[in-house]
């Protein structure tokens, strides 16, 4: 079996349940839409709804690449620094309590309504999982690997280029993946604190409108992105996967 | 010949507990000297400070010389040394493990192959330079990370339990082959080992560290050549140091 099947069978029944619960009902779509209309509104106000999910989408995109590469320098050098790891982590984890409500239109308050306030709300929600995972993988580098490297002539640098950094692979697309799902949500809460487009302004819009088969709509599309955000990130560890390399060298 | 001239190990800072105590002994090339002793009496410590590669928690005095010189065993690279495991990196293929220590030397990737691709087929590793380690058995892991130790080209190899982690058919297996690599390509071998039977097999002489901290107690060389050793003329001496070896209360 293939190892999404349950979930899609789980989520397939309960879309079944959920269309059975409105029609047995007769609940207004008003209050809840059954998933045959939120995807009929889908279909309809697609054009629309897509322009905004592009939007939404470049936002998480740039904060999540900055964040990735920003996480990565910060990773490395904590790594390098440990004092300067245990005076900075607490003031990262500190950091993550502030709650993204209050968080939001202070940094709208301060940078506008363009696009560095929103792509550092992302940045903020999704730099820590991804540096702590770093951390956390640089860790797991076996201490047989580094006293081999450091015997052969190895100096820290190249210790680490060598042994820590892929040793940390698998710790990294953990953390990033975890990043991923929340660099949607941000990028959404970022514009519902004020935006020109966006899902975030388009769920704001369709509860002013009292169009709660809008706002599943653009619900769906933004489980959409997180979703191509995911396989997007599987591919790249599919790619950079060294048994794949070693498989075409072979074949080559 | 390379020499360890009282060599003490203390942990640094805290209570200061000595781990090795004026420990001396030397290893001529081309021979095979095996230190053995109950866990905990220093042996790792003595292979790591040799290495270049005792933690920085353990402070060290004591003099290696090597031909008469002394050197610094942090930047002497004196030999070559084999951890535990085989520590064969999963993400690099038996090739780039195998060539590792000479790309670190400052080799050129193609060069280093150039090196270690003919040591390939006297290893019994001819088709495996493109497979991952998981690809390969434990006695192949382990001949893979031998190649990646000759290959280095250091006169003196230090092996730290090299055996320790295989089932008892493969590690016989492969003591048999390591002394008959050494046979035609003789190096001087320093390695720690807890087994009596490995020590009096492979080694040309046995130094028993024994105590806490530990000190070597009897260095004792094996009066037959390693190819003509019988289990029977080994008997005595495996007597001599397990009485050696059980002395030791601490």
């Amino acid at each position: 079996m293939h190892r999404y099947a349950p979930a899609t069978v789980l989520i397939l029944v309960l879309l079944v349940l959920w269309e059975a619960y409105c029609r047995a009902t007769g609940v207004t779509p008003l209050v809840l839409p059954a998933p045959s209309g939120v995807i009929g509104s889908l279909v309809e106000n697609a054009a629309e709804i897509g322009g905004h999910a592009a939007a939404t989408a470049a936002i998480a995109g740039m904060g999540f690449a900055v964040s990735v590469a920003f996480a990565f320098l910060t990773s490395v050098a904590l790594h390098f620094a440990p004092l300067l790891e245990r005076a900075l982590v607490p003031v990262f984890v500190t950091s993550q309590t502030i709650p993204l409500v209050a968080l939001a239109p202070l940094v709208i308050l301060w940078f506008g309504f363009g696009v560095l306030p929103k792509v550092l709300l992302v940045v903020l929600v999704t730099f820590f999982p991804i540096l702590l995972s770093l951390l956390s993988g640089y860790r797991q580098a076996p201490r047989d690997f580094l006293d081999l490297v450091a015997s052969m002539g190895a100096g820290r640098l190249e210790q680490f280029r060598r042994v820590t950094l892929p040793a940390a692979r698998p710790s990294f697309f953990a953390g990033v993946r975890i990043s991923a799902t929340y660099a949607i949500v941000a990028a959404i809460f970022a514009e519902y604190a004020g935006a020109r487009s966006g899902i975030g302004i388009y769920i704001l819009q369709a509860k002013n409108n009292f169009r709660a088969d809008l706002i599943l709509a653009a619900v769906t599309m933004s489980a959409a992105l997180t979703l191509a955000l995911l396989g997007l990130l599987r591919l790249a560890e599919r790619l950079t996967d060294p048994e794949r390399k070693g498989r075409r060298h072979a074949a080559g | 010949m390379l020499q360890v001239e009282p060599l003490d190990i203390r942990i640094s800072g805290g209570d200061g507990r000595s781990l090795v105590e004026a420990v001396s002994f030397q290893v001529e090339e081309g021979s095979v000297a095996c230190l053995i002793g109950p866990s905990g009496c220093g042996k790792s410590s003595v292979i790591k400070w040799i290495a270049g590669i005792l933690p920085d928690e353990m402070d060290a005095r004591g003099r290696l010389l090597v031909e008469g010189r002394t050197v610094d065993p942090r930047g002497g690279l004196v030999a070559a040394y084999q951890p535990q495991t085989d520590a064969l990196f999963p993400w690099l293929t038996i090739r780039e493990n195998v060539c590792l220590g000479l790309e670190i030397a400052g080799l050129p990737r193609a060069e280093a192959w150039r090196k270690a691709a003919p040591l390939f087929e006297p290893f019994g590793l001819n088709g495996t330079a493109h497979l991952f380690p998981r690809q390969l058995s434990g006695g192949m892991r382990q001949r893979a990370a031998f190649l990646r130790t000759i290959v280095q080209d250091r006169r003196y190899i230090l092996l730290d339990e090299p055996f320790s982690a295989l089932d008892a058919i493969t590690k016989l297996r492969m003591q048999e082959w390591l002394a008959a690599r050494l046979e035609a390509d003789p190096r001087g071998v320093l390695m720690v080992t807890h087994d009596l039977h490995e020590a009096t097999r492979m080694a040309d002489r046995v130094l028993v560290m024994a105590g806490r901290p530990g000190r070597i107690v009897a260095d004792i060389p094996i009066p037959f050549p390693r190819h003509r050793r019988s289990e029977t003329a080994l008997a005595p001496l495996r007597e001599e140091l397990k009485a050696l070896l059980l002395e030791d209360k601490t």
